[in-house]
């Protein structure tokens, strides 16, 4: 899936994605159209090339030659209409010419800064040292274009006469003078259009090398930018395996928001075998949002960036799929559990065939329990023999499945000094994770609904009722 | 050689119509060839589509913009293809109008040009600021007063306003239109302050306190109003307008008690949608306009001749209007 349309999917992810800071337009497109990968290679490399830029960044005798490369990278077109035009062989304007020749200029001045930073063989821009010359036949050295008289020997003369024709001491006949301007005007614009066919043409060759070093300088805004991103957030390069193994996980919108608020963020640390992994824990303990961050990990690792944890291990899967909050679609007829239900079996049948990291919060909460039990039980057992990995929060207890077990250890009266109520309670959850070897969901609904300061009748009866 | 030495101090000066055929072009191409005489450098852009050889409501003949060797110019690229002159591109501006790239180039060999330029105020401020930046001292506007426009010729420095027999062939009309016109240019401007604050206030209308503060009064526009004009003054006597100043809204304001302490602040000049009759009322019984922007309004060009063919006397209307305008008025015919 191209990263567009997972940003849609996935509020964690496309946080991230906007939070690059692209000069260009070409390094915007090029970051939209990246494909999730599952190319172990590939995204080594990308990792390595991240981790070649990365030192540079913090490297204060390359900080000029940074500011100069972005400022390159925002003077960069995204070309594309003309280098189509240009290898279909269809003559160009005089625009489109100063726009190939601005790219083989920009091209030149990112080639020297970027073997400044010895960054040759990351960002491998090609040469375009012919078409500039082509383009500048004076040797100007500059990005401005027109159609220079040594283009052809005809125009210097012709322009010659239209300043003569047009200067001030020129007191022939008004009219005469008009035509004779207008007849050779018309005739210098064929000129200088014979001249811009001949350049089409002579540039058609070129095309190949035009696109690549469009293509490779956006490539060079879109690793500058995950590289500050990296160095701004901390972000770690993931290594590859067959588990999941991550210290320190945050979720990155909540925790930059956390930070800028001066409000503390507890990381938390999950490792995960494949098959299913059922996650209790008490209301507001982040169960979810642990669901979001590890999503958001694994895309952010195969979509070639490093992630918002201290250290990762990761596996490669084919997908990522979450079945988290209400599904309810209105629109389709749908209630929340039919929709909940159709997605979450059709992802199963997804995982048969696929290695998916899939996301479940909450699966069946909106049934009656003992139905719900059951059909997160038979989903617990079946996801527990695939391939991939399955993260399943549930506040069902008694489930008898034999996988994986992680609780959030939650309430914690000892942890803060404040109050507890509804703005502080936050403060007084442990949201760290730990094996749990038991068969029973927390039962802490009615403690935190008391501290949250409910209806006092409405506690006390249910209380009495349990 | 009048009035271009009352420029040459200027970062940026437009050109405004009063109506279509008031000799804005021909006013334009005088401080062009002036200037080119002199040695000065300047850069000629427009706001949207202008400098059609026809003028496309009236079909009469229309003087085109002549550039000479060294100015520099911002067209779009669809018009700088049609150019009759020889250029350099020194820039082009990818951010689309609806006639494609803005295209800036120097001249080589003179020629006439079809200016068009940006759309709204803020492109328009970045030209200006970055034809500066390539060492051009001097930015002209050609400034359609078009009320459709997102973009304002007040942000230049100085102004020049043309007017002429097309707004009105009875003398003593044109010179009150005129005169009221150039009062609205003459509004003073808030202090910086409270510029600043108000410019970044995109859309509603909003009361100001006695301390500054800005309370949103509940309105998305003063077209809204209606008939709860008093409870837009509950915080303060001082109401800025983001959007227009309607005349039915300042009439309703100018039967307001107190009208004496109200101030009514507008964008800039183009915002407000008042006629002579509705503002005199409003300002005799004390109440005052202010704006965010406000440019120098340094000279009136004036256009004898209508589109239908109605001739004024040029000496006598010259100096009928600058007596009233308080300015000097040159006649674009014979500058």
């Amino acid at each position: 899936m191209y990263l567009r349309d997972r940003i849609k999917q996935d509020a964690a992810f496309q946080y991230v994605v906007q939070s690059l800071e692209l000069m260009s337009p070409v390094g915007q497109r090029r970051l939209m159209s990246q494909a999730f990968c599952r190319d172990a290679d590939a995204l080594q490399h990308e990792w390595d090339n991240l981790e070649r830029v990365l030192p540079l960044l913090r490297d204060t005798a390359h900080a000029q030659t940074l500011v100069d490369l972005r400022h390159q990278l925002m003077c960069l077109h995204d070309i594309q209409g003309t280098l189509a035009q240009l290898r279909e062989h269809q003559t160009l304007t005089e625009v489109d010419l100063y726009e190939l020749k601005h790219l083989a200029y920009l091209t030149h001045v990112m080639r020297r800064d970027i073997s400044q930073m010895g960054l040759e063989t990351v960002v491998d821009l090609p040469k375009l040292g012919d078409v500039f010359a082509l383009l500048d036949p004076d040797n100007t050295g500059i990005d401005n274009f027109y159609i220079y008289d040594s283009y052809d020997p005809a125009l210097a003369p012709m322009r010659k006469e239209l300043r003569r024709l047009q200067s001030d001491d020129n007191t022939g006949d008004d009219a005469e003078r008009q035509q004779a301007l207008c007849d050779l005007l018309d005739r210098h614009d064929a000129i200088q259009q014979q001249v811009i066919a001949r350049l089409s043409a002579q540039l058609t060759t070129h095309a190949a090398t035009l696109q690549e070093a469009l293509e490779t300088a956006g490539y060079c805004d879109l690793l500058l930018a995950k590289a500050q991103q990296a160095a701004d957030w901390q972000l770690c390069r993931p290594q590859l395996g067959d588990h999941v193994a991550l210290r320190g996980l945050v979720h990155p919108q909540l925790f930059q928001q956390h930070q800028s608020q001066g409000l503390r963020y507890q990381p938390v640390d999950i490792a995960l075998r494949s098959g299913v992994c059922l996650i209790t824990g008490a209301n507001m303990a982040g169960k979810t949002v642990l669901l979001k961050a590890l999503g958001c990990a694994q895309l952010m690792a195969q979509y070639g960036l490093f992630v918002a944890a201290e250290t990762a291990t990761l596996p490669l899967v084919d997908d990522v799929v979450s079945c988290i909050g209400d599904d309810q679609d209105a629109l389709q007829g749908l209630s929340s559990f039919a929709a909940e239900i159709l997605r979450i079996s059709t992802n199963l049948q997804r995982s048969r065939s696929e290695r998916l990291l899939l996301l479940i919060d909450e699966p069946a909460r909106t049934t009656n329990p003992v139905e719900g039990c059951a059909i997160v039980r038979s989903l617990a057992t079946l996801l527990n023999g695939q391939a991939g990995f399955a993260l399943v929060t549930t506040h069902y207890s008694g489930l008898g499945v034999d996988c994986q077990r992680l609780r959030v250890r939650g309430f914690d009266e000892t942890l803060s000094q404040q109050p507890i109520n509804a703005q502080s309670i936050n403060q007084f959850i442990d949201y760290s994770l730990v094996e749990d070897h038991s068969d029973t969901a927390p039962h802490e609904a009615l403690r935190i609904a008391e501290l949250l300061g409910c209806d006092t009748e409405l506690i006390q009866k249910a209380k009495a009722s349990l | 050689m009048p009035f271009v030495e009352k420029i040459l101090p200027y970062r940026s000066l437009s050109i405004v119509g009063m109506e279509k055929n008031t000799g804005k072009t021909v006013c334009l191409n005088y401080l062009l060839r002036r200037l080119h005489e002199r040695g000065v450098a300047v850069a000629v852009t427009s706001i949207g589509i202008d400098g059609e050889q026809v003028d496309s409501v009236y079909a009469t003949a229309k003087p085109e913009i002549t550039l000479y060797e060294g100015t520099h110019f911002i067209t779009s690229e669809q018009h700088y293809r049609q150019r009759r002159l020889v250029s350099r591109i020194v820039d082009v501006d990818r951010q689309h109008t609806a006639l494609g790239s803005l295209v800036t180039a120097e001249v080589l060999c003179r020629g006439k040009v079809i200016l068009s330029g940006a759309a709204t105020t803020e492109k328009l401020r970045r030209q200006i600021d970055e034809l500066e930046a390539r060492g051009i001292p001097l930015t002209l506007v050609d400034g359609a007063l078009s009320r459709l426009s997102l973009a304002s010729p007040t942000i230049t420095d100085a102004m020049v306003l043309a007017t002429g027999a097309a707004v009105s062939v009875n003398l003593q009309q044109l010179v009150s239109k005129t005169r009221f016109v150039c009062s609205l240019v003459r509004l003073p401007a808030v202090e910086p302050a409270l510029r600043d604050k108000l410019s970044r206030l995109t859309s509603g209308v909003w009361c100001i306190d006695d301390d500054g503060v800005c309370h949103d009064t509940g309105f998305a526009s003063a077209l809204l109003v209606g008939s709860h004009v008093a409870d837009l003054f509950r915080q303060g006597r001082r109401l800025f307008l983001s959007g227009v100043l309607s005349d039915r809204l300042l009439r309703q304001i100018a039967t307001l008690p107190h009208v004496e302490e109200i101030t009514l602040i507008a964008r800039d000049f183009t915002k407000l949608f008042i006629t002579p009759e509705t503002y005199a009322d409003y300002h005799r019984r004390g109440g005052q306009l202010a704006v965010l922007q406000q440019s120098q309004l340094t000279a009136v060009c004036f256009n004898p001749t209508s589109p239908q063919g109605f001739r004024l006397d040029s000496q006598r209307a010259c100096a009928t209007l600058s007596e009233a305008l308080g300015l000097p008025v040159y006649d674009v015919k014979m500058i």
